[in-house]
């Protein structure tokens, strides 16, 4: 929903040079280190597959050739491993599809071959200093060093669709005398959508901080809330 | 007009352009493909009305969802590969190292001055040299360009050493440029250290031969591919500056913003530059080590020279009245 999504969830909301907005859901720091461990592991097994290979070819061609296309695998696996999957049309490596990530364009595109090269290269010294890569947490994109380069950021490759838990339907419809701002409305409507998929002490808690509206705290409070979502939503 | 009412009105044509974008994402071509665009414009309409009268999470979330594949679907970057490759030769490389000038000038002053500098005190005083390069390094030096040396020539006689030391040269070399460009997002700081290393390394190595050793043997190993090396260097070295000068003088921009600019800009020189220093391997690996006369070995490297200076500055210019 356009405007309460910067409040009410972690969405990034995109416009499109069509005119529209989209949002994004961005993909928090530790499913990626997560990703980033996986992809370390098929690396390593890459490696490991292909020195067999040139282990077993060796006599044929003799040891300086072999040990060329060695090196030469190694740098194509150290340096485009990532670079390569990312601009196919997985838009992932193998870690991120494993773990339904996807890395896209600011405008939630698939990446360039440039985009990908930069990103993927400064992650190389942005591990040296251990702590660099956490400057994602203070992004709300989530975007490492490497990211803002690129212009790029890793989001969850299926957008989610929430099922609608509306848990029970309130007892009364509470009309709304007072003028509600569109964030205010959405917020109030989410509740209600949202709520079968909560325990009872959450919805007390979250319907408690609209006592001041409601005037009543605990269950009551949350069946005038959801009375006012009934209501709201019958007017539209 | 109400949430229900809308979803009816409109559920059949959200079907088909998902059953479309199956196809499509699927890499068929669909029988009436041209009504993708005009289909997927659509769906940002259903997608803007949605949720201007918050008609909810169901509707909405399903809208984004097909919006976004569409996007991706419609907008999908696909070149012709050849005649991109051929209009960045030709065009956007030197194009951009003309408009970057004055990083050229800063990385070759950061370069060039180290290694004359070290190449100038091996003249008064060896000392410096040798703390620099360590007797292993000397070591090795005295093997490759001694007085009474096994000469490189001599040593790539064996079958495959050239695809060898090629394949050696691209992953080392390449790799360096790649890190010399990473090294940039430490504000250039990493980036500068390479540079003045390297410098200080090279000309080492030149002050030290010319000290210890034959320096024909390594003026004439080193002439082939010596302009794609340093010039392939100095260029990744001014993608990397132009990164770091990003973050540091961020003009008009916030940082974040700057740096992504300064990478879409800069591009283009880390692609050329390490195209470069890839040439210069193949040089290097095949022809530099070729038993040849020095004379031929220098007039070829100096017409390297020339070319590279050609290269950046006349190609891709508009001549006439364009």
């Amino acid at each position: 929903m356009a405007i309460p999504a910067r409040r009410i969830d972690t969405l990034q909301t995109v416009e499109l040079a069509e005119g529209m907005e989209i949002h994004l859901r961005a993909a928090g720091p530790f499913l990626r280190l997560i990703a980033y461990i996986l992809d370390l592991l098929v690396e390593v097994a890459a490696l490991l597959l292909i020195q067999l290979f040139f282990n077993l070819i060796f006599p044929l061609v003799g040891s300086n050739v072999s040990q060329a296309f060695m090196l030469l695998s190694v740098f194509c696996v150290w340096w485009f491993y990532h670079v390569l999957f990312e601009i196919s049309p997985w838009g992932a490596t193998v870690g991120k599809k494993a773990l339904g990530l996807r890395v896209v364009d600011e405008a939630g595109g698939g990446v360039t071959l440039g985009q990908a090269m930069i990103r993927n290269f400064i992650r190389g010294v942005e591990m040296i200093l251990p702590f660099v890569p956490l400057i994602a947490f203070f992004n709300p994109r989530f975007q490492r060093l490497g990211d803002l380069a690129a212009g790029t950021l890793v989001v969850y490759a299926r957008p989610r669709i929430d099922p609608l838990l509306l848990g029970p339907l309130p007892l009364e419809k509470v009309p709304v005398n007072l003028t509600l701002s569109r964030e205010e409305e959405a917020a109030i409507l989410s509740f209600r959508y949202r709520n079968g998929g909560w325990s009872e002490a959450r919805r007390m808690e979250l319907s408690n901080h609209l006592s001041k509206v409601t005037g009543e705290v605990g269950p009551k409070g949350v069946s005038k809330i959801l009375g006012m979502a009934q209501w709201l939503e019958e007017q539209r | 007009m109400n949430r229900q009412e809308f979803e009816s009105k409109n559920q059949t044509e959200w079907q088909v352009f998902e059953q479309q974008l199956k196809g499509a994402e699927g890499g068929k071509a669909p029988a009436d493909g041209h009504k993708l665009p005009s289909r997927f414009r659509k769906i940002c309409y259903d997608l803007s009305l949605a949720q201007y009268r918050m008609f909810g999470h169901g509707i909405c979330d399903k809208l984004n969802a097909l919006a976004i594949r569409g996007y991706r679907t419609i907008h999908r970057k696909r070149g012709a590969f050849g005649e991109g490759a051929i209009k960045f030769v030709m065009q956007t490389f030197p194009r951009t190292i003309r408009r970057e000038w004055k990083l050229f000038a800063i990385v070759s002053a950061v370069f060039w001055l180290p290694f004359f500098a070290m190449w100038w005190s091996a003249d008064k005083e060896i000392h410096w040299v040798q703390a620099l390069l360590g007797s292993e390094q000397m070591a090795s030096i005295d093997g490759m360009y001694g007085k009474d040396a096994d000469t490189v020539e001599h040593l790539r006689q064996e079958h495959g050493s050239n695809f060898m030391m090629f394949a050696h040269y691209i992953n080392n070399n390449v790799g360096i440029d790649f890190r010399l460009f990473a090294g940039g997002i430490f504000f250039g700081i990493g980036t500068l250290f390479y540079l003045i290393y390297n410098g200080l390394f090279f000309g080492a190595v030149v002050g030290y031969v010319e000290y210890a050793g034959e320096p024909e043997l390594l003026w004439r190993f080193v002439a082939g591919h010596s302009s794609f090396e340093l010039l392939g260097m100095l260029v990744v070295g001014m993608a990397g500056l132009k990164m770091g000068f990003s973050l540091l003088a961020p003009g008009q921009l916030g940082r974040g913003e700057a740096l992504t600019k300064a990478g879409r800009d800069g591009l283009p020189l880390l692609i050329g530059g390490a195209l470069l220093t890839s040439l210069a391997a193949v040089v290097e690996g095949f022809w530099s080590a070729q038993p040849m006369a020095p004379n031929i070995k220098y007039t070829v490297g100096i017409t390297f020279w020339g070319l590279h200076l050609l290269y950046f500055v006349f190609a891709g210019r508009r001549f006439g009245g364009a």
